[in-house]
């Protein structure tokens, strides 16, 4: 009954006038971020984190803000993919597989409608859920201790790996990288400094926005420099801009599975929404069999993983407001910006501050009616800004991350440094390195470390401590799980070829 | 494959030096078992695992169907591209943020394949609309530089 009310009460921040202008004015920039090839909702976030704080938003409004911005990317993120079959990032790869042939087959409208739709349905599955278990896990998250936060935060960066699949190896790198870039700068605990070189810019060390531009936009923008000869050509939405009964009526089903199965995926960390949408529409491929022309524009191909990626993106917010352990890049960066509030997400969060809290969770669902409604009518605008050449977009982009480092501390040291970190990220692409989970590392770094020296203070330097109660126990299993589920894989694919060897 | 491996091995050697850097670090009086040594040093150790086992054994690169061979040309506009940005991130203070954006904007729309006429008109534009946004309206802070005198 508590959380009715406390909702309630969310519903009273977020419908305040101001909050929702705010929020509106989030998904509409969010929309256009991630609609700009080059730009995800990493750096959509993490751009406005500088802005919102000079604006001088109070803190419930910032998080508003950055939410619905998130929001507004993913959804900005299907317009090109289903109009250009381009897509904008990761997670929006199997919505290509459907929603282009719809497109082309004059059903632009009806599949960029339906997919907001089904993503609206993912994210109020998800944001149910949330509110039912949010403070659930809050209340026994106040169990945790420094060594249980020490042993959940190896858990998640482990966790990234063992999920992501195809590169375990190369994910712990990156991860470890963060990890170590957090160090850098003034040890809190005993005044030291650390690999500053002497530099007093590095004293406080690496800035967090400076870290996710130079990582996400630079290199990117170097990545855009290869394919300056590309003309792709939107298709034009015509005709019927909504979808009808009959083809929500046909989705229905494959929504709520696809709900339910993307909030569990967002939930956990290190899987997020691009596992939940090629598990998603692979299940619903398997569970259609014969009857679905899957790949050639069926309204469930295209509906499957729009609604796990709504719903793994609410998901993956319960982690981070519950434990203070975000499980995705993005969720990284709104750490970052709460950081800068002062505020640490947590437990304590849950008692102490419940209108940021709970206006947050109102301001998902007002967010996600708005981005249905406002899809409608601005469609055309929207398709007519994907027309936007390269050769203007990208040293608009270059000057925009600019401002948004130079925004940060006003000094110059920064831009190099963003520049620095930017052919590094470079590199690492190239090389096929994944670059969230060095942003995950760097957020999880400074309380690992933290939460590491506390635990061994409590127990006098004995490492016992690390593995004496029942909790952490049971997340170091989870921890090997983990860790042996890349070997395991591996291990599997190794005899799926030895037999194919054998049956050829 | 060879990059990777001359990757790895760089990066380690990159570990190395920052683990002979952090060899001294020592708090002058503590009153807690852990030091600000053993965390990063533990990171290092665990990395230089990882990019051993690269080094050994590189993972085959998987190339994207759109994604073109890196071929000279396309490596002397990335460090084209590399020295613009820095060219900005220099005169950014010096010149003031409207100057800068321009020197640093229009050769890089060039370098996208814009036209000389349409790359000034779109960056100059933009360099002073976005001066007026984030300066006027919305109070964050950017250097002016050069055109001060313009200013009252």
């Amino acid at each position: 009954m508590d959380t009715l009310s406390y909702l309630g009460q969310g519903f009273g921040v977020a419908l305040s006038p101001y909050n929702l202008v705010t929020a509106l004015s989030g998904t509409l920039i969010g929309t256009v971020v991630g609609l700009l090839p080059g730009l995800g909702p990493i750096n959509g976030v993490a751009l406005l984190i500088p802005i919102a704080f000079a604006l001088g938003l109070p803190p419930e409004s910032a998080l508003i803000l950055l939410a619905a911005v998130y929001l507004g990317c993913e959804y900005g993120g299907r317009i090109s993919s289903i109009l250009l079959n381009i897509p904008g990032e990761a997670s929006t790869v199997m919505t290509t597989l459907d929603g282009y042939p719809m497109a082309r087959q004059g059903l632009a409208g009806v599949a960029l409608s339906l997919s907001a739709w089904s993503s609206f349905i993912g994210a109020f599955i998800a944001t149910c859920g949330m509110v039912l278990f949010a403070p659930l896990l809050a209340k026994w998250a106040i169990a945790f201790g420094p060594a249980e936060y020490f042993v959940l935060m190896v858990f998640a960066i482990v966790a990234l790996g063992g999920m992501a699949g195809d590169k375990p190896l190369k994910t712990f790198i990156a991860a470890l990288i963060g990890l170590f870039l957090s160090a850098v700068g003034i040890d809190a605990n005993s005044g030291v400094y650390r690999f500053t070189g002497d530099s007093v810019h590095l004293a406080d060390g690496i800035q967090f926005v400076v870290l996710v531009l130079g990582l996400f936009s630079v290199s990117e923008i170097l990545l855009l420099l290869e394919k300056t000869h590309h003309g792709h050509q939107a298709i034009k939405a015509t005709g019927r801009m909504l979808f009808n009964l009959k083809e929500a009526a046909s989705v229905f089903v494959v929504n709520i599975r696809c709900g339910l199965l993307g909030f569990i995926m967002g939930v956990l960390p290190g899987a997020g929404a691009t596992l939940a949408s090629a598990v998603a529409y692979m299940t619903e491929k398997r569970i259609a069999g014969t009857s679905g022309h899957f790949g050639k524009g069926d309204a469930r191909g295209l509906a499957a993983p729009e609604t796990a990626i709504g719903a793994s993106c609410c998901g993956a917010l319960v982690p981070m407001l519950t434990l203070g352990v975000p499980g995705s890049g993005t969720t990284a960066v709104m750490i970052g910006a709460l950081t800068l509030y002062n505020i640490t997400p947590g437990p304590l969060l849950f008692e102490q501050q419940p209108d940021i809290v709970w206006g947050l969770i109102a301001s998902l669902f007002i967010a996600n009616i708005m981005l249905v409604i406002l899809n409608i009518p601005m469609i055309r605008i929207f398709t007519r800004i994907l027309a936007v050449p390269n050769w203007a977009l990208v040293p608009v982009i270059a000057i925009i991350t600019a401002i948004g480092v130079y925004a940060v501390h006003a000094t110059t040291f920064d831009l190099f440094l963003m520049v620095g970190i930017g052919i590094m990220g470079y590199i690492l692409r190239k090389l096929d390195f994944p670059l969230s989970p060095i942003l995950l590392g760097f957020i999880l770094g400074g309380l690992m470390e933290q939460n590491l020296r506390r635990a061994l203070s409590i127990s006098n330097g004995e490492l016992g401590i690390l593995w004496s109660s029942p909790i952490s126990m049971g997340v170091w299993a989870l921890v090997a799980m983990m860790l042996a589920l890349p070997l395991l894989r591996i291990w599997r694919k190794r005899s799926q070829q030895r037999r194919a060897m054998a049956d050829a | 494959m060879i990059l990777q491996r001359i990757f790895a091995l760089v990066l380690l050697a990159v570990c190395a030096a920052l683990a002979v850097m952090a060899w001294p670090y020592q708090a002058a009086f503590s009153y807690e078992p852990v030091g600000p040594r053993a965390y990063p040093l533990l990171m290092l150790g665990l990395m230089s695992l990882g990019l051993l086992y690269l080094a050994i054994r590189p993972t085959p690169i998987v190339r994207k169907d759109d994604e073109p061979e890196l071929d000279r040309e396309t490596l002397t506009k990335i460090a084209a591209c590399i020295g613009l940005l820095l060219v900005f991130a220099a005169t950014f203070e010096s010149l003031g943020f409207i100057l800068s954006a321009i020197l640093a904007g229009v050769p890089m729309a060039r370098l996208y394949g814009g036209r000389w006429l349409h790359s000034v008109v779109v960056v100059v534009g933009m360099s002073v609309f976005l001066y007026w946004l984030f300066d006027r309206v919305m109070d964050v802070p950017l250097p002016l530089g050069l055109l001060s005198v313009l200013e009252n």
